[in-house]
């Protein structure tokens, strides 16, 4: 068994595992305040793929592109909210379950009506070319991958910890009537919560796409390793989605490398299978502080 | 400044208040005091907001503001510190004093620089808050907790204080402090709504008190006269 071939498959691995954590990163924002999460997040990371492949096709510009990625997937994330959020927290239902499923049907639906059903690539502007790390070889797309993860939840901690509409944001998490007394609207909060969300949906797809290629079925595949690491990190931290993206993205290469690529979906699976029956709260799942 | 009307609130399909009335004077403190159950608490919550009245008028500052949402009514210059004082566990002490003052900040920097005078003044009233403003709310005993909360409803300079139960769960000598909190509070002219258990430590703070049985006030007047009042006494003083 080669070393320099293990390594270089998990790395590649976990630098496509960071993606499952930027996706798993938007299900712990909504979840954060509102304790619901988009099921149709992967169909919205596959739509705003498709969106920004058509910016492109327009002639936009690659770095105008991306701002308008965002803006889409923010937008749609604030579509999410108040058509299949809103009502059914109001009236204190599960109803946003079946209907965030619902928008990910259409979703798919859409998207193989505009844009087809064929896989497409991505153009970028940089480099697929391998560069040399101590034996590894990486990619300028694969380090943008790292880079952009890294930023965009970067900004949203700081974000969080350092203005007050962040720490209002971390109020509603903490105790939502509370934080209405306060004079903090907890139904604007949740809307900027799934505004992000959908952002940080985009950014997965922008920065996805250029090495997997963009198509109506990319969802899927992404969304059950992001659900995946969301549910075995906990889902609450931050931190926690990182350690446990790199960790399963690096497994999933080596087992695909070692088993065929087949048994690709599997270490995914079953670690959400342990870390249901073990560790409900997820690994880095904090139980809450409660004292009278 | 606050003025409750006939008011009529309840969960689901259970009517809790059948008709409250009760008025707080600008710069008063108004205690209402009551059994278990008899709608003290759910008073509070229909008043700011926490569930919608039925029926009845709310006034702050003589606008009406019964049917808005929580937040709207908390802009609107109504602090309320709810029954089991509901800090912010994870966030920092002084994160939640911040927060306490969230309609009068900015939203994103500069909003320490902004509070500071008013963080010092709760600061000097709650020294101990001070010591601990680093640490996470929800490691504060339950007394420091209490005195986050009220220092939390001051930051928002409000024009009423509803305060719900502050010395629920506390040790008698933490109740103590809590009163003398409230009766500091009083010389510097706030106006409170403080919702008590302890009827006779309420009724020795208060300028008027309101006693409530089954939804309603059933007895009312200056401590004084309900000192004197035999159903009180029976009830609730002896």
């Amino acid at each position: 068994m080669n070393l320099d071939i293990i390594a270089q498959m998990a790395v590649s691995g976990a630098l496509m595992g960071l993606v499952y954590a930027l996706i798993a990163y938007g299900f712990q924002l909504t979840f954060a305040t509102s304790k619901s999460i988009n099921f149709g997040q992967g169909e919205l990371v596959m739509l705003s793929a498709f969106f920004s492949l058509t910016l492109l096709d327009l002639g936009v510009p690659y770095w105008l592109m991306v701002p308008g990625g965002l803006m889409f997937g923010a937008a749609m994330g604030l579509v999410v909210e108040r058509a299949c959020v809103r009502l059914s927290l109001e009236q204190k239902s599960e109803g946003w379950i079946l209907l965030t499923i619902i928008f990910g049907l259409l979703g798919f639906s859409a998207a193989e009506n505009i844009w087809g059903r064929d896989d497409r690539p991505f153009p970028s502007p940089i480099s697929a070319d391998a560069m040399d790390f101590f034996g590894i070889s990486i990619t300028g797309l694969e380090i943008s991958v790292a880079i952009g993860v890294f930023l965009v939840m970067g900004v949203i901690e700081l974000f969080k910890r350092r203005t007050l509409m962040g720490k209002a944001f971390e109020a509603v998490s903490a105790d939502r009537d509370a934080a209405e007394l306060m004079g903090i609207s907890a139904t604007h909060t949740i809307m900027l919560s799934y505004g992000l969300s959908g952002m940080v949906a985009a950014m997965a797809g922008i920065l996805i796409s250029p090495i997997t290629t963009v198509g109506p079925t990319m969802a899927s595949a992404l969304i059950l390793k992001a659900f995946s690491v969301a549910v075995v990190a906990g889902l609450d931290s931050g931190f926690g989605v990182v350690v446990i993206g790199i960790c399963l993205g690096a497994l999933e290469s080596l087992t695909s490398f070692y088993l065929g690529s087949g048994w690709r979906e599997a270490p995914g699976l079953i670690l959400l299978i342990l870390a249901l029956a073990v560790r409900p709260n997820g690994v880095f799942g904090k139980a809450s502080i409660r004292k009278v | 400044m606050l003025q409750v009307e006939n008011l009529h609130a309840g969960y689901g399909t259970s009517e809790v208040l059948v008709g409250t009335t009760l008025h707080v004077k600008q710069g008063t403190v108004v205690a209402l005091i009551g059994a278990n159950g008899a709608g003290k608490t759910t008073t509070m919550r229909a008043i700011s907001g926490m569930i919608k009245p039925t029926g009845g008028q709310v006034l702050l500052g003589g606008k009406p503001v019964q049917g808005l949402s929580a937040s709207r009514i908390a802009k609107l210059g109504l602090a309320h510190s709810p029954e089991g004082r509901k800090v912010f566990g994870p966030l920092s002490v002084e994160d939640n004093l911040l927060l306490g003052a969230y309609n009068h900040l900015p939203m994103f920097f500069g909003f320490r620089g902004k509070a500071a005078t008013d963080l010092a003044k709760i600061y000097e009233l709650f020294p101990r808050l001070k010591e601990r403003r680093k640490q996470a709310a929800g490691t504060l005993s339950g007394g420091e907790q209490q005195m986050l909360a009220i220092g939390r409803a001051l930051m928002a300079n409000p024009k009423v204080i509803l305060l719900d139960e502050p010395s629920m769960g506390l040790a008698p000598v933490i109740v103590q402090e809590v009163f003398s909190i409230i009766r500091r509070l009083k010389e510097a002219g706030i106006t409170l709504l403080l919702v008590e258990q302890f009827a006779k430590s309420a009724l020795e703070v208060a300028d008027y008190a309101y006693v409530m049985e089954r939804g309603r006030i059933a007895v009312e007047g200056t401590p004084a006269e309900l000192n004197q009042n035999e159903r009180v006494i029976a009830a609730y003083l002896g």
